[in-house]
This record gives structure tokens, C-alpha cells and sequence, in this order.
């Protein structure tokens, strides 16, 4: 055995002067009676105690020299040889993945953690460090190494859970780092479930030490919910849903989806142990809104009993059609059902105030296109966008933009074209040839004006046998779709954890903010470059949105408490979607410890013991002073 | 070999307003004192006094100028007339001079000795004999027998003039003395803390035997009968030196209090059971009050 604090042996000299106060006898008052035959009477009645009396003199000296004793003790500090090899430098990595928010240990596994990583600190000695890194999404040092056991009680206690994988690989690479130069021991202490893969190889490495928390908990969550837009229904989605059963017993619970507080519909399941349940429901919804995936019975976490995707609204579109007559054009956009469509025979007609969503001319071209977006089909006349040239006799198809959105899921190589017309295009418009003939002529393209996009395809519909595939309908949608922007865009439901990239319109308003609120917390906030940002990590389940903040032209009322006006410019759908975190059972080998993994004895350092019968010593020698059995 | 040490006093022991309580004892004790305390105890011998007593037959031999004629007359009756015989009564008083009588404040020492002057003074006015003995473990000092109330200057300054003694107190060896000293029988007042570590009865069973009448005058201290110390001491006996270290409690005062009250009732039932007058009083009751009490207890005065 060692003493860390040799020094404190000094104290022990006080017991020269105490023993020599016991020897030397403290000189009592002298109290004058005029006769003490009385006060005798008095004592003689406790002489059968005599001899106790005589020793309850020695007795007082060795309690007072055994308190000494334990004080000098505790100043010394002293550290036994078994305690020497331990590591005194030691990073807690602090689990604060969405398992840890079961609540099977009361009052959750995380703040069982948290107690945990609080007695680890309380058990530090003189000249220990420690730090701590919270293992979540990314891992991030919470208090760097320190011996100040109150700013590391403070960053404990500041640490929150989160919804997000667990990430203690990087959390143990992180605390290597940070001990790296340091003696070798067991200075990475893991805090956590074990709910995360290579749990058990963790539990085999010679400089991390395990602290479990919580025990085989039987769980069942939604681990994925999707939407998709139906390949049938134009307006319809496909809902995708995924329960798992985390439990080595089967699980009974019912599945409700709604969208927007309307049920969509109850599936009761029958779950066999370790069963993953998927299901697809269809719906057909086209102002959108909220769809969330509830289980009724989810077990110990409740952050996978919910998940919830976004549907967009869906907007009607207005077409207008100048043509001839091709009935194809005309029953192609009919057929969509979110297309208002308005057919102009007329080739004077006048062009409408506003610009619709679409102006589609077949078989004439007018001079100068009206302002929107416009499809020309088979044009008849050059204007400030192409040429037309000569006629293309029998062209094939040998290149296709598979890039573009206007050609998803669109194949022309088998497509008849008998006639084309050779466009040349003008460079200033920024062409975008998305469909091109062996010559390399192309056949359908995209422009860029200030007044709109235009696309021109230079086909002749009566002469091809193009309405008749099933590209034609799909060309269609995708004009559409395209020319709509992100207006309507699906996005999918992200998992707790990522991150994520979000194109933002450019900011006009100098004074504007723009920040990313998490579904509860502290608003976040966002760069203000335009283009894209990165939005993330996602660490928790629900509805993050990001928010623009303009302050409030004065005498206008303020939509918030600080007088900001707030505009949603994005919502995104995040769930947890982790079937490792679902699984609240711990890894074989992995059982909750008795007894924390602590810096010294038992679980505080010696010398707290010693201060704790150093008290305990003076308050019996109070007593017994008190009750006159001692000096 | 006892050392003497004279009370340093402050004050005179016996100042012009003490000489006028005296006086005022005195006037009171003729009305309602005399007879009583003092007189009850003289002497019954019948013999030629000239206050009436009572009537004996006649039996031959008595002197025919005894004899009621004017019985004889009414009812041919030959009875004696018989007188008390007048007798003067002899005061003895036994003042305690042990150091523990020094104790107090004011000391009982000081107490006592008013107490034996206004005994003497009244004594003296009734033209008695008086004589006080100065005791502690024994008579160390006398004022003889005397009459007459111009006496009562020489007993103040006796009594202002006189020590206290070392040594522990010794009632028996002092009755002893005052026994062999005073063979005419009287009353013998003690003056007394009763502190005599061999107790207090012996002595006063002394008195008695040699057919005198004791009156014990118990004084004591009010630190005596309720000390107020506590916590680690070194008790000292002031008469003996004696030195006890002892831890007081509030436990061990109780027991104190129990026990001091216990020896003053003792002192008490000793009186009763030998129908001796015993009174009994602190130090603090102004010393005139304890001359009313103790006509009170005679039954003078309701």
C-alpha cells in the first residue's frame, strides 16, 4: 500500500500535544463548599462503577487519538497496490442513443447512466482525470479531461438523450485518442445498453471497461415507414410500413396509420419472436398532410411506437393546349387529374393574362412564345430559340439524358419516328438535349429563357406511333413535374441520426434568420449562404422544420413572442428506423454490474471512508462525553 | 493546630440600626415573648417566691405561716399555700465559628452572630444571665455569664471580635466542654450549620443529658441548599481541605438538592422527637424576621 499524499502524516504529530494534555491533566475549577460531605453522598452512589471510572480517563485519550488516527489516514490517502495498475486517467463514454430513453430501469436508462457516471466521478482521488464524451450521433467530447469533478458533474448533468444510433466505435476511438500518451489501463469506461453492434468484441478489449445498464427488455417499434408516390394512382401513395418484434416471445399489438389525425387504417398483429411484420397500405390523398404509424402496445421505448412521414399537397396544374386537333395531346393531359385543361383551336386567340402552368403548342409555332413554360411539338417555324432545318427522314434514337427528370422511367429506342424536323439550337438558351438522333440531331430538348422553360419536341405525333407507347403519358407527367419545381416533391422519412441536404431559396432580407427546429429544444441555427445546406445530424424523432425569421416591420403583429415574423420553408420527416435500437435486449455476456466500475474503494476512495468514522468517532465520543461515561 | 482568621468586615457587625432592631426585639418580645420562650423554661421549684402557684394539704411539719386561713375558714380545710420560687434563667448561647459559617453572602458567620445578640440582648433585658461560647472543634472562646442590659456592649464586641476557626466542626467536643464549664442548667441556644462531619446529634444529646434545654438556630446558605455549578470541578472543603474532583450534572444536582433537604428535615425531626425548639432558615431572611419566626413557633403570636 501507497500513500498518494505522504505529507498528510504530519498531521499525525498533533498527538504529542493531546497525550501530553492527558498526562499533564488539565487543571479543573477549583469550586470552594463549605462541606463536602453532601457532594460525597452524591458520588459514593455511582462507586460500583469505580473502576470504569478510573479507566473512562485512557478510554477519552484513545478515542481522541484513534480520530487522529482516521484523519491522518484520509490526508494521506492511502491507495493499495491492487489500485495501482488501474488507469487514473479515464474517459466516460456516456451512451445517449434512443435505446437508452427505455424506461425498463427507472426512471430511464439513460439517467441510470448518467447516475452511474456520477459515481464514477464522485469516486475520483486526488490528481485523477477524467472526461466525458456522450457516444451519440456524432460522438462529441462533452468536458475534456479534468481532475474538477464539479465541471464534469455539470457536463453530466447538461447531457440530454437523443433518438439517434449509437455510435460508441467512434466514441471509443475518440476517448483513445484522447488518453493516447497516457499509461496503459482500463481508462475507457463504456456506458451504455449494449445496445449496438460489436457489443460483445467491445467487452473482450483490454482497455475498455463495460458499465451495463438495463437488462432484456422485450420491445416492438416501427422500424421503417416510407410513402410513395402509387405507379397507378396519379394522386395515390404506397405506404410502407415495418414492425418489429424485439422480444424472444411472441407480441400482440395493433397498428394504426393516419394522415393528418384521419385514420388510414388498423392492422392488428400477431408477431412470432425476432418477426419482422411488413405491410403496405395504399391511400389516396391529394392535399397530403402528416401520416404517423402508431403501435398501441410498443414496449419499454416509446420512441419507435411512432413514426411519421410527410406527404405533400398536390397542387392542380393549368394546361393550355393550342393545336389542331391531336386528340392524343388532348387525352394525355386529360387524363391527368390534377391538370385543368383548357384546348384553343383557335390559332388567333388571344394569349391568356396569367401564364399558365403549361402552354403546349402542337403543330403551330408562333412567332414568340408567350411568357411561362411552353412545349412545342413538331414546330413548324424558327424563332429566337432554334432553327428549324430540313426534314429528318426515319431518325433513330441513340442517345437519352437517363439524368434528367424529364426522362425518368422513359425508353424511346423503340419508338417509330417516320419524320423529324433537324433543330439547331441556340447555345444562349442553355439546351439540354435530352433525346438524340443517330446524327446527333436532337429530338427533344430543354431551353432556358427569363420567361420560362421551354421544350420542344420535334416529333410529328400523327406520323409516329410515340402516343401510342407508354413513354408518352410518362413524358407528360414528367413535364409537368418538372416545370413544377419542388412544388409537391416527395420526400422520404429520414432516420434518426443522418443529415441531410436542402436547397433554400436565396435570401432577399438581410435581417432574416433561418433555423433548423428539432421536434422539441432550442432552435438550431442554419448558415445563411444560399444554394444548398446541410441540415443535421437529425438526432431526434418527429417533424424537424426549418424556419425563416424576418423581424417585424413595426406596427405589423408579431407572430412570435419576440416580435419575429416565422415562415416554414421545409419540414422533414424523421424516425428512428433502427432495428438495433428497437432491440433493448443486451448482448450475451453483457449483464448489468452490481457494483459501478469505480476509481477506488468500494465505491468512493478510501479516505472518505476514513472521514466518514472520523465523524461517526467524534459524535459517539460527543455522546459519551455528554452522557459523563467519558472524560 | 487551628488557625484563627478574623472576618474582615466591610462594614460594622453591629451598626446604630441594628442596636434599634435589638430594641424593637425586645419591646416585642416583652409583650408577647416573655413567658414563653424564655420564661416557660423557668425553673418550677415551689418555694417563697410571691406568685401564687397552687394548694397541698397540710401535713405536720409545714410551716404553720404557709397554711390558707381564709380556706380554712370557709371550708375547715388545712391547705398550704405554695409559691413559685423565682429563679433567674440563664441563657447559654453555643455560636458555630467553624470556617464553613463563613460561607455565604452575607456569610452565616455574620448572620449567626446578629442572631446570638439579639438572642443576649433580649436575654439581657429580661434581666437574665447570658454567656456565649465561641466553638468549632471545640470552646475556644467565652463570654461569661452576665446580667443586666448594660452588659450587651461588652457581648457585641465579643461577638464582633470573634474568628473563625480551621478545622472541622465538633459539636459533641464543644457540648462536652460547655458541659463541664455550665453546671447550672439553662437554656442553651446552638447557633449552627450543623456541618459537624460526625453529625450533629451527638452534641446536642450532650446537652440534654446535663438536663439543659436546647434551642437549635440552624442557619444556611441558599448556594448551599441549590448550587448552581456544573461541569468538571474540584470541589474544596473549605474546614476540612478536603478535595473531590467530580463531574456535576444537572442529575447529580438534583440528588444534591434531594440529599441537603433531606439533612435539614432530619435536623427537624430530631427537634420533634426530642420536643427541642429547632428553626431553621437561610442566611437571606433578615435576622429580626427569624426572631418574630421563632416567636411565632414558641405560639406568641399567631
Amino acid at each position: 500500500m501507497n500513500l498518494v499524499n505522504p505529507a498528510g502524516l504530519w498531521l499525525a504529530a498533533l498527538a504529542a500535544p493531546i497525550i501530553g494534555l492527558y498526562i499533564l491533566k488539565i487543571r479543573l475549577r477549583r469550586e470552594p463548599v463549605s462541606t463536602i460531605q453532601f457532594w460525597r453522598r452524591v458520588f459514593e452512589e455511582k462507586k460500583p462503577r469505580s473502576i470504569w471510572q478510573r479507566l473512562r480517563h485512557w478510554v477519552s485519550l484513545a478515542l481522541q487519538l484513534l480520530f487522529l488516527l482516521l484523519l491522518t489516514g484520509a490526508l494521506a490517502d492511502p491507495i493499495f497496490r491492487w489500485q495501482q495498475g488501474q488507469g487514473r486517467r479515464r474517459v466516460l463514454v456516456l451512451d445517449d442513443s434512443a435505446s437508452m430513453n427505455a424506461t425498463d430501469v427507472a426512471p430511464s436508462r439513460f439517467e441510470a447512466a448518467r447516475a452511474e457516471c456520477r459515481r464514477i466521478v464522485d469516486g475520483m482521488r486526488l490528481g485523477d482525470e477524467t472526461a466525458v464524451i456522450a457516444a451519440g450521433t456524432p460522438p462529441r467530447v462533452l468536458c475534456g479531461l479534468t481532475d474538477h469533478q464539479r465541471t464534469l458533474r455539470e457536463a453530466i448533468d447538461a447531457a440530454t438523450p437523443t433518438d439517434g444510433p449509437t455510435r460508441v466505435d467512434e466514441a471509443v476511438a475518440l476517448a483513445r485518442r484522447l488518453l493516447s500518451g497516457g499509461p496503459p489501463g482500463r481508462g475507457v469506461v463504456v456506458v451504455s445498453d449494449g445496445g449496438f453492434d460489436g457489443a460483445a468484441a467491445l467487452l473482450k478489449q483490454a482497455d475498455v471497461e463495460m458499465v451495463a445498464i438495463g437488462g432484456k427488455t422485450a420491445n416492438v417499434g416501427v422500424t421503417r415507414l416510407q410513402a410513395r408516390r402509387s405507379l397507378l394512382d396519379p394522386v395515390g401513395y404506397e405506404i410502407l410500413v415495418e414492425v418489429s418484434n424485439a422480444s424472444d416471445g411472441p407480441a400482440e399489438c395493433r397498428l394504426e396509420l393516419d394522415l393528418d389525425d384521419e385514420p388510414v387504417d388498423v392492422v392488428p398483429l400477431q408477431l412470432k419472436p425476432g418477426e419482422r411484420s411488413v405491410q403496405v397500405f395504399e391511400k389516396t390523398s391529394a392535399d397530403g398532410g402528416l401520416l404517423r404509424a402508431k403501435l398501441d402496445r410498443g414496449g419499454a421505448l416509446a420512441a419507435d411506437d411512432t413514426a411519421v412521414a410527410l406527404l405533400p399537397k398536390r397542387s392542380r396544374q393549368k394546361v393550355r393546349l393550342e393545336t389542331a386537333g391531336d386528340l392524343f395531346l388532348e387525352k394525355v393531359f386529360e387524363a391527368m387529374p390534377l391538370v385543368d385543361l383548357e384546348v384553343v383551336k383557335d390559332p388567333e386567340a388571344k394569349p391568356p393574362a396569367t401564364p399558365p402552368a403549361l402552354t403546349v403548342f402542337d403543330g403551330r409555332t408562333p412567332d414568340v412564345l408567350p411568357p411561362g413554360p411552353v412545349l412545342v411539338v413538331a414546330p413548324r417555324a424558327s424563332n429566337a430559340l432554334w432553327k428549324l432545318g430540313e426534314s429528318i427522314q426515319n431518325p433513330v434514337v441513340a442517345k437519352q439524358d437517363g439524368d434528367s427528370p424529364l426522362m425518368t422511367h422513359i425508353r424511346l429506342d423503340n419508338v417509330l419516328i417516320p419524320e423529324a424536323r433537324k433543330l439547331t439550337l441556340d447555345p444562349a438558351a442553355k439546351p439540354r438535349v435530352l433525346v438524340e438522333a443517330g446524327g446527333g440531331d436532337p429530338i427533344y430538348a430543354a431551353l432556358e429563357r427569363p420567361e420560362g422553360r421551354v421544350v420542344v419536341l420535334a416529333v410529328d405525333l400523327d406520323k409516329s406511333d410515340l402516343p401510342l407507347q407508354t413513354a408518352f403519358p410518362i413524358m407528360a407527367t414528367n413535364l409537368l413535374s418538372w416545370l413544377s419545381g419542388t412544388q409537391g416533391e416527395l420526400r422520404e422519412a429520414l432516420a434518426t441520426g443522418s443529415t441531410t441536404e436542402a436547397a433554400l431559396p436565396v435570401e432577399t432580407v438581410p435581417e432574416a434568420v433561418r433555423v433548423l427546429r428539432p421536434p422539441s429544444g432550442p432552435d438550431r441555427p442554419l448558415p445563411a449562404a444560399t444554394g444548398k445546406v446541410g441540415l443535421g445530424p437529425l438526432d431526434l424523432a418527429g417533424i424537424w422544420k426549418v424556419v425563416r425569421r424576418t423581424p417585424a416591420p413595426k406596427g405589423s403583429k408579431a407572430t412570435t413572442d419576440d416580435g419575429a415574423a416565422e415562415e416554414t420553408l421545409m419540414e422533414l420527416a424523421c424516425n428512428v428506423a433502427d432495428r438495433r435500437e428497437t432491440d433493448l435486449r443486451a448482448p450475451e455476456g453483457l449483464e448489468p454490474r452490481v457494483e459501478p466500475a469505480l476509481a477506488g474503494f468500494f465505491r468512493r476512495p478510501l479516505w472518505f471512508y476514513l472521514v466518514a468514522c472520523a465523524w461517526a468517532l467524534t459524535s459517539w465520543e460527543w455522546f459519551l462525553h455528554q452522557r459523563r461515561w467519558i472524560d | 493546630m487551628a488557625q484563627t482568621t478574623r472576618p474582615r468586615a466591610a462594614a460594622p457587625l453591629f451598626d446604630a440600626d441594628f442596636i434599634q432592631k435589638l430594641e424593637y426585639l425586645s419591646l416585642v418580645s416583652r409583650r408577647v415573648f416573655r413567658g414563653r420562650l424564655m420564661a416557660q423554661r423557668r425553673t418550677t421549684q415551689l418555694g417563697g417566691g410571691v406568685e401564687f402557684a397552687d394548694h397541698r394539704e397540710y401535713t405536720p411539719g409545714d410551716d404553720f405561716r404557709h397554711l390558707d386561713w381564709n380556706l380554712f375558714a370557709r371550708h375547715d380545710e388545712l391547705l398550704l399555700k405554695r409559691f413559685q420560687e423565682e429563679e433567674d434563667l440563664h441563657v447559654y448561647i453555643l455560636l458555630d465559628c467553624s470556617r464553613s459559617m463563613a460561607f455565604g453572602d452575607p456569610s452565616k458567620f455574620d448572620y449567626a452572630r446578629r442572631i446570638a445578640a439579639a438572642m443576649a440582648y433580649i436575654a439581657l433585658a429580661e434581666l437574665d444571665r447570658v454567656a456565649v461560647s465561641a466553638f468549632a472543634g471545640g470552646i475556644f472562646a467565652d463570654f461569661p455569664l452576665t446580667r443586666g442590659k448594660a452588659r450587651i456592649l461588652s457581648l457585641l464586641q465579643f461577638l464582633e471580635g470573634l474568628p473563625v476557626q480551621d478545622g472541622p466542626t465538633d459539636l459533641a467536643r464543644a457540648a462536652r466542654d460547655f458541659a463541664l464549664r455550665s453546671r447550672r442548667r439553662g437554656l442553651v441556644i446552638v447557633v449552627s450549620d450543623l456541618f459537624d462531619p460526625e453529625g450533629f446529634e451527638r452534641g446536642l444529646d450532650v446537652i440534654r443529658h446535663n438536663r439543659h434545654e436546647p434551642h437549635v438556630v440552624q442557619v444556611y446558605d441558599r448556594r448551599e441548599a441549590e448550587p448552581e455549578v456544573k461541569g468538571d470541578l474540584e470541589l474544596f472543603d473549605v474546614e476540612s481541605g478536603a478535595i473531590e474532583k467530580v463531574t456535576v450534572a444537572e442529575r447529580n444536582l438534583q440528588q444534591y438538592r434531594a440529599i441537603f433537604a433531606e439533612f435539614l428535615e432530619s435536623v427537624q425531626r430530631y427537634c420533634k422527637a426530642y420536643g427541642i425548639g429547632g428553626t431553621c432558615s437561610p442566611t437571606q431572611v433578615p435576622f429580626d424576621d427569624l426572631i418574630l419566626k421563632m416567636m411565632r413557633q414558641t405560639g406568641a403570636v399567631a
